[in-house]
């Protein structure tokens, strides 16, 4: 039988978490007693919490034959869940003494956050762009959103001589311009929240019955390009913080990786042959 | 009310080919076999007379000049009116002398080199990618036409078998009318006057002389009809015997037309790109089963009626072949035959040969084994269905619209899994000197994005007119890609690119100066996705996308592209 390509995850998921149970199990039985256990999963965290970073770093050289970024993303994901594993082992259940070892803590924490956070995001992200439509290059969206401002206020300005009076004008300067001018309602749109283009769109509703045949003419222009602008500012918002979640997750990893090395020595240099 | 227009000519201004002289015309027709050719079998619309003036141009060759390169793809055969070419047999000559680049795959050490050796300006050559080399040079012909010209004729006539194709013969003819790549190199040992026949015009020529048809035909079936079916499995197995009377009642046929880019365009500028009611008929649903249907060359669709419309259902490339499960069944089921069930129009240019009904059924079938032979047809009115049965009928026509079926590399992206992270450009650009050789961006169906790209297409339509071969394949059916130091610029293949994959820039050199020529124009180069032919790995897209949303995939086989969407 043929596994298809969009539910392998599902496969390889369930032989993670089975091989995670056996080894932790194994674990237990056989190392978790040892007298230096904990150095052997701190070496295998550290080791591994290197290897990850390493991604990175292979995305910069596509041209050497280094392995598909698609393994190598499979392999970070679940080595990246792996070391929670290690770091419970390795801290022995316990929680972590002192600001040094509080802060390694919380570094790994809001490491693996992000990270989950970006598995998260990248996996339902693409889906709900899909779904709305009007596909953009993220760096294409200053030009398009500034074509649909100069579009909109042309419109509006447009209808000033033709219908002998600014109400269109008027409108679009009050509750429009601020819209045109810039990306906006970022955190609606990452929660799918509908209501500020609705309270927009109903507005215009509202104004149609104060317009003659021409105005209303030129506002249904005009709501044309708030449904398009709100698609775009759909598309940026989500674009950016697939993006963005990146910026955090690359520094924190860096930052953990100083403080674990800092870690060793200190554990190295003062541990007086303790275990 | 009834507007009235200009009915287009065959040999208008625009569309015409020829440059010929009164004089011109008569010392041709003078000169075997033109002079054997009857007039009157030619109707008054298309004289004989007319063809040879519209249709044909004179040219000269001088020592050196390459006529045609193994592997090309022409659109015109030739007769040599004086002198005499050479044709090369083996060993082929190499990719430099014929102005295309030997590819060779960098080393661990110059790849890594590309970390740091990257140019911070677009579009920057180094001057050995510009250098021409020793053993091939250009020569700007009359008429402006560049040509590539053989430095060492009497070096070539030593290391390679050659032969001799005198005045009066024609070589070029099958690779014309098949629209198969040339197959082998034809150069001038001394100066040559040859007659060059576009394909219309060749196609005509054949059309009302049975005498010119016969011998094409039989070039035709002795040098490239046995050689094509062998590839076929239906055919590989059958003994010489056999084969030689399928070849000898093999029909050929031509469908619609050649210059299918250009079409394309214009069916895309009119919004008719899809409308299967335009296309010429090869076989109609319905109608009786005369024959086996091979494709050799182009497109075709295969349809069915629903509705008042047509829904695809498949479409055909080449070395594939419609007909042969109804000819099964009328074989097995000699009291309830059934006509075509489908009907199959060509797509922009179909070459086909077709094999009739008795041959197949007395040849071919017998030798098959009984669970090789197609199942019985179904006539219920969802039996139609089950050729699409793995892709949605929306995609299919979708595919079919844009002419994606032609690529054996398309770009193909799965925006569900897309996170627009642009790795895959960064990695394009990072082993292109920083230059991106793609667009992520493209038409859109659903959840899949076929991305602007170079398809490397299985009738690659930039390759036909690039004077100098610049644009050229790998290997045989390979990559194709394009020859920096011989592309003149002249953006013959990006106009005829229907999926506008090719791009002309300004070079510049390392310093980031626009390189000019000695009129202070510009110099520009044609540039395109050449699928990491120089890389480790294959095409660095693909292998640099996380999520496994972009994939290079040949949308020759539907059945992988259809496994790959789900």
């Amino acid at each position: 039988m043929r596994i298809s390509r969009k539910t392998q995850w599902a496969v390889r998921l369930f032989f993670f978490v089975l091989a995670s149970v056996l080894l932790a199990l194994w674990f237990k039985e056989n190392i978790a007693a040892l007298p230096r256990a904990t150095y052997l999963t701190g070496w295998l965290l550290l080791t591994l919490m290197v290897i990850l970073t390493v991604y990175n770093g292979r995305k910069k050289i596509p041209f050497l034959p280094l392995a598909t970024s698609k393994g190598w993303l499979q392999f970070h994901i679940y080595a990246g869940f792996f070391t929670l594993l290690l770091f419970v082992a390795h801290i022995r259940f316990r929680a972590p003494t002192g600001w040094f070892e509080g802060s390694l803590a919380l570094l790994y924490a809001l490491v693996m956050g992000s990270g989950i956070l970006g598995l998260i995001l990248s996996r339902t992200f693409p889906k709900r762009l899909t779904t709305r439509g009007g596909e953009v290059i993220f760096e294409t969206i200053p030009v398009i959103r500034r074509s649909f401002r100069e579009r909109a206020e042309a419109l509006a300005l447009q209808s000033i001589p033709e219908a002998k009076a600014s109400t269109v004008a008027d409108f679009y300067a009050q509750e429009l311009a601020g819209f045109f001018s810039g990306p906006r309602h970022f955190w609606q749109h990452l929660f799918e929240v509908r209501s500020p283009l609705n309270r927009l769109l109903k507005k215009i509703e509202n104004l149609n019955r104060f317009l003659n045949d021409q105005e209303r003419d030129v506002m249904r222009q005009i709501a044309d390009l708030v449904r398009q602008k709100d698609g775009l500012d759909y598309h940026h918002s989500l674009q950016l913080t697939l993006k963005l979640w990146l910026f955090a997750h690359i520094p924190l990893t860096y930052s953990l990786l100083i403080f674990s090395v800092v870690h060793v020595v200190l554990i190295n240099a003062f541990s007086g042959g303790a275990r | 009310m009834i507007i009235s227009s200009e009915r287009p000519e065959r040999w208008d201004e625009s569309t015409s080919f020829g440059n010929m002289s009164e004089a011109d015309l008569d010392r041709l027709l003078s000169l075997s076999p033109f002079k054997e050719i009857k007039p009157d079998a030619f109707p008054k619309r298309l004289p004989l007379r007319g063809i040879l003036q519209h249709d044909t141009r004179l040219r000269k060759y001088s020592r050196g000049e390459i006529v045609v390169r193994q592997g090309d793809h022409g659109t015109s055969a030739f007769m040599i009116i004086s002198g005499e070419v050479r044709v090369v047999l083996q060993p082929e000559l190499p990719a430099s002398i014929l102005g295309r680049k030997d590819t060779v795959r960098r080393s661990l050490f110059r790849s890594l080199t590309q970390l740091w050796s990257n140019s911070k300006n677009p579009e920057t050559r180094q001057p050995h990618e510009l250098s021409l080399g020793d053993e091939v040079a250009s020569r700007q012909a009359d008429g402006g036409e560049v040509r590539v010209v053989l430095q060492d004729v009497p070096r070539v006539l030593d290391r390679h078998q050659t032969a001799v194709i005198e005045a009066g013969e024609f070589f070029g003819e099958i690779s014309a009318l098949g629209r198969i790549p040339r197959t082998a190199t034809v150069f001038c040992e001394k100066d040559a006057e040859l007659l060059e026949i576009r394909w219309q015009g060749l196609r005509d020529l054949m059309r009302h002389d049975k005498n010119l048809r016969q011998r094409i035909d039989q070039i035709y079936r002795e040098r490239a009809l046995a050689s094509h079916l062998l590839t076929l499995p239906l055919f590989n197995a059958l003994p010489p015997e056999k084969l030689e009377k399928v070849i000898a009642s093999a029909e050929f046929l031509t469908f619609g037309e050649y210059d299918w880019s250009g079409d394309y365009k214009r069916m895309v500028k009119s919004g008719s790109a899809n409308a299967s009611d335009k296309e010429p008929v090869v076989v109609q649903e319905g109608d009786y089963v005369n024959g086996l249907v091979l494709v050799r060359a182009g497109f075709a669709r295969l349809s069915r009626k629903f509705g008042r419309g047509q829904r695809t259902l498949n479409y055909l490339g080449a070395g594939q072949h419609y007909g042969l499960q109804e000819i099964a069944h009328n074989w097995r089921k000699k009291n309830s035959t059934v006509p075509f069930q489908n009907t199959l129009t060509a797509i922009g240019y179909s070459h086909v040969i077709v094999i009739p009904t008795a041959i197949i059924e007395e040849l071919v079938l017998p030798a098959m084994p009984v669970a090789q032979l197609p199942p019985l047809v179904e006539t219920t009115a969802q039996a139609g269905d089950s050729t699409t049965g793995a892709m949605d009928a929306d995609m299919m026509e979708f595919l079919a619209e844009h002419r994606f079926f032609n690529g054996t590399a398309t770009m193909v992206i799965d925006l569900d899994q897309c996170t627009r992270c642009d790795d895959c450009v960064r990695a394009c650009a990072a082993t292109h000197n920083n230059n991106p050789r793609f667009l992520r961006h493209g038409p859109i169906n659903g959840n899949i994005m076929i991305a602007n790209a170079c398809m490397h297409c299985s009738d690659p339509v930039c390759m036909i007119g690039c004077p100098t071969g610049a644009i050229h394949r790998q290997t045989f059916e390979g990559e194709v890609v394009i020859n920096q130091a011989t592309c003149i610029g002249c953006q013959t293949c990006a106009n005829n690119c229907p999926y506008e994959a090719i791009r002309m820039v300004e070079v510049r050199d390392k310093k980031g100066r626009l390189l000019v020529d000695k009129d202070m124009k510009s110099i520009l180069k044609a540039t395109k996705c050449d699928l990491c032919v120089e890389q480790f790995g294959g095409p660095a897209c693909q292998r640099a996308c996380p999520h496994d949303a972009l994939v290079r995939m040949n949308m020759g086989s539907l059945d992988h592209f259809a496994q790959w969407l789900k």
